[in-house]
């Protein structure tokens, strides 16, 4: 909004749509403030300059001799209708109580119906208006369609104002993707509500875009009968056409030569307008209006006094019922907490048993016995596999020794969470690893080749093709295990671990065979 | 050009996203990348130059992210970027609130963003119905 600020380079678009490469810079109108409080008064007393007068007719309720009959004949004192014979007669008369009397102040024709507004309050609603139509989010807020369009402000080539045929508008408005905002119009049409109906306003519908030209040259008969859209030429700029409704923010399509007038129109702030004698955009009152970043400015901030902080009361809450509260107060309250539980939990389950004896049923194991049993046996397995295969393929001392370093690491990390779809993995990863590498240890022994070097690589080379074929059974373990991991409510990424560890070997002797080093 | 608090200023009693209701306080907003609906400051999704959005993806699996791209906020064309994510719920959530804090994209709509892994979870418990049945 600044004086001084860069002025942007503004594109200029053909009618297919297509950046014609020519840039205009963008006219200061587009910086000058932006004031929708004058723009609603200006378009408040502007509107009601196209006003037609109305009133009553001026005899309406006069055209009786009727006097009143004063008092003393148990009738109110109106004026009523002389003469006899009719219904009429003896009615009151003149009163705007009466039936058939004048209304209250009878609307007068010289009621003043126009308003004159300074010259200055008009451009600069003006003004404002051109600079808010080139802000997106004013002309979205607006409601206008215009999520599609290349730039804003739109500018067209000159081309459009030769346009002759409604088809060949509405393809141009097509490709520039302003048709949705068009299509949005034809929706709206509908009935007014209210008794404008009966008064030849019957039908109404939403504003379109708003086309300004800047020479006339067939556009206004192509684009005229096209629901919404509106046309003005720029020298004839209009605010109820730039802000209908008072509100700021129509979606406006330039084209090149409306664009390049603007600057002359209403000149920048270093020069006066040409076109308006001795005009000059208005001042803003703020040049910078960016709040958080005037906030956050240097400038300001070391002038600042130190901010002054209110400690906040903070709400008590009881530790023996808040849980956290107590383990700020007493750490030492979890762990005998924990033991409180696990205590009763034992005692239950060997009461259980007791009975369980007595009546000679024999108990199903607890959830952890169960799961440390399957440990026990898929360790067990592991072991003797790979104990076999060990046997079978010669050992290579060197890369023995990391591993069981890193096999510890591994068998610590499933421990966490849901153990059994995870051991489930591991068995048949292991197995698929085990024929793979032999010598070379499981999991992220696989880094330990790479330590070895050449001498593994060909060995790799020579057992990444028998590999192969152990690898394709590792992954059809592997594929098991997601399935139980995904039902299982542990945690995406340690869903993913076993799924890894099961992959991991098949991915490893490929990478391995390559000869890449690590992970 | 125009900062984001003057076109608040201008926007946050008079637009056509603008929805009241009787006997609520905040009015409520019907922009497309507003997170929560309401129409603040914060949640608008039209004022900043950066937005997020959370859509529904188009067949049905998943969520797309759909962000602005601060750069080209006078080209809306351009301006728009969309991110499909169609893992699971959690999955999913965890590549949101990675894409923005890596990014430091409005960190101050994380939380709404978990309402977006609502969508996801809605559709997911759908799909788990449909196993149970069948």
């Amino acid at each position: 909004m600044s004086l001084s600020a860069a002025r942007p380079l503004i594109s200029i678009y053909n009618d297919k749509n297509e950046p014609l490469g020519t840039t205009v810079a963008l006219p200061a109108v587009f910086k000058a403030p932006i004031r929708p409080d004058i723009v609603n008064f200006v378009h408040d007393n502007m509107a009601k300059n196209h006003r037609q007068p109305y009133s009553v007719n001026k005899d309406a309720g006069h055209q009786t001799s009727a006097e009143s009959w004063g008092t003393g004949r148990a009738v109110a004192r109106i004026p009523r209708v002389r003469g006899g014979g009719t219904h009429r007669s003896g009615q009151g008369a003149f009163g705007n109580m009466c039936r058939g009397g004048r209304m209250f102040a009878p609307t007068k024709p010289w009621r003043r119906w126009h308003r004159r507004i300074n010259i200055n309050q008009k451009r600069y609603a003006l003004v404002s208006a051109i600079a808010a139509s080139g802000v997106p989010a004013l002309v979205m807020s607006k409601g206008h369609l215009i999520q599609d369009i290349p730039e804003l402000p739109l500018v067209v080539d000159d081309k459009v104002q030769e346009y002759s045929k409604t088809k060949q508008a509405v393809v141009f408005l097509r490709r520039i993707k302003a048709w949705a905002d068009i299509q949005k119009v034809y929706k709206s049409r509908r009935f007014r509500a209210g008794k404008g109906k009966m008064r030849n306003r019957r039908r109404i519908q939403r504003r379109g875009p708003l086309v300004i030209y800047g020479q006339d040259q067939g556009l206004t008969k192509a684009f005229r009968n096209i629901p919404g859209v509106d046309l003005i030429n720029v020298s004839k700029l209009n605010l109820l056409k730039l802000a209908p409704g008072g509100h700021v923010g129509r979606f406006v399509i330039w084209t090149q030569s409306a664009f390049s007038k603007l600057d002359e129109l209403f000149g920048s702030w270093r020069k006066t307008s040409k076109l308006k004698k001795g005009y000059n955009l208005p001042m803003p009152k703020m040049a910078n209006t960016d709040l958080t970043r005037l906030l956050k400015a240097e400038e300001i901030r070391s002038v600042l006094r130190a901010p002054i902080k209110q400690k906040r009361s903070v709400k008590k809450l009881n530790p023996l019922t808040n849980t956290r509260a107590m383990l700020r107060l007493n750490p030492y309250a979890a762990v005998l907490k924990r033991k409180a539980i696990l205590t009763s939990l034992q005692s239950r389950r060997k009461r259980q048993e007791l009975l369980a004896k007595k009546r000679g049923i024999t108990l199903e194991p607890t959830a952890a016995e169960a799961r440390a049993r399957k440990l026990q046996e898929q360790r067990r397995a592991a072991i003797q596999k790979a104990k076999a295969e060990k046997a079978k393929k010669p050992k290579v001392e060197k890369e023995e020794k990391p591993t069981p370093g890193k096999e510890g690491k591994k068998a610590k990390t499933p421990a966490k969470g849901d153990k059994t779809p995870v051991k489930g993995a591991k068995a048949p990863g292991k197995g698929g690893k085990a024929p793979a590498k032999g010598a070379k240890a499981p999991g992220k022994g696989g880094k330990a080749p790479a330590k070895g070097g050449k001498a593994a690589a060909k060995e790799a080379k020579v057992l990444g093709k028998e590999a192969k074929a152990p690898a394709k059974e590792a992954k059809a373990p592997a594929k098991e295990a997601k399935a139980p991991a995904k039902e299982a409510k542990a945690p995406a990424k340690e869903a993913k671990a076993p799924a890894k560890e099961g992959k991991a070997p098949a991915e490893e002797t490929k990478k391995v065979a390559e000869g890449s080093p690590k992970k | 050009m125009m900062s984001s608090h003057l076109t608040w200023m201008i926007i946050r009693n008079n637009n056509a996203y603008l929805l009241k209701k009787r006997n609520i306080k905040k009015p409520f907003s019907t922009e497309p990348n507003n997170l929560n609906n309401l129409s603040s400051y914060r949640y608008s999704g039209l004022i900043h130059k950066k937005s997020v959005g959370v859509v529904a993806a188009p067949d049905n699996k998943g969520f797309t992210v759909v962000y602005k791209k601060s750069r080209s906020s006078y080209k809306p064309a351009k301006s728009v970027v969309k991110r499909t994510m169609k893992a699971g719920p959690r999955r999913s959530l965890y590549k949101l609130k990675r894409l923005l804090r890596a990014n430091k994209y409005r960190t101050d709509l994380t939380k709404f963003l978990c309402i977006a892994g609502s969508f996801t979870q809605s559709q997911c418990s759908v799909e788990v119905t449909e196993a149970t049945t069948n």
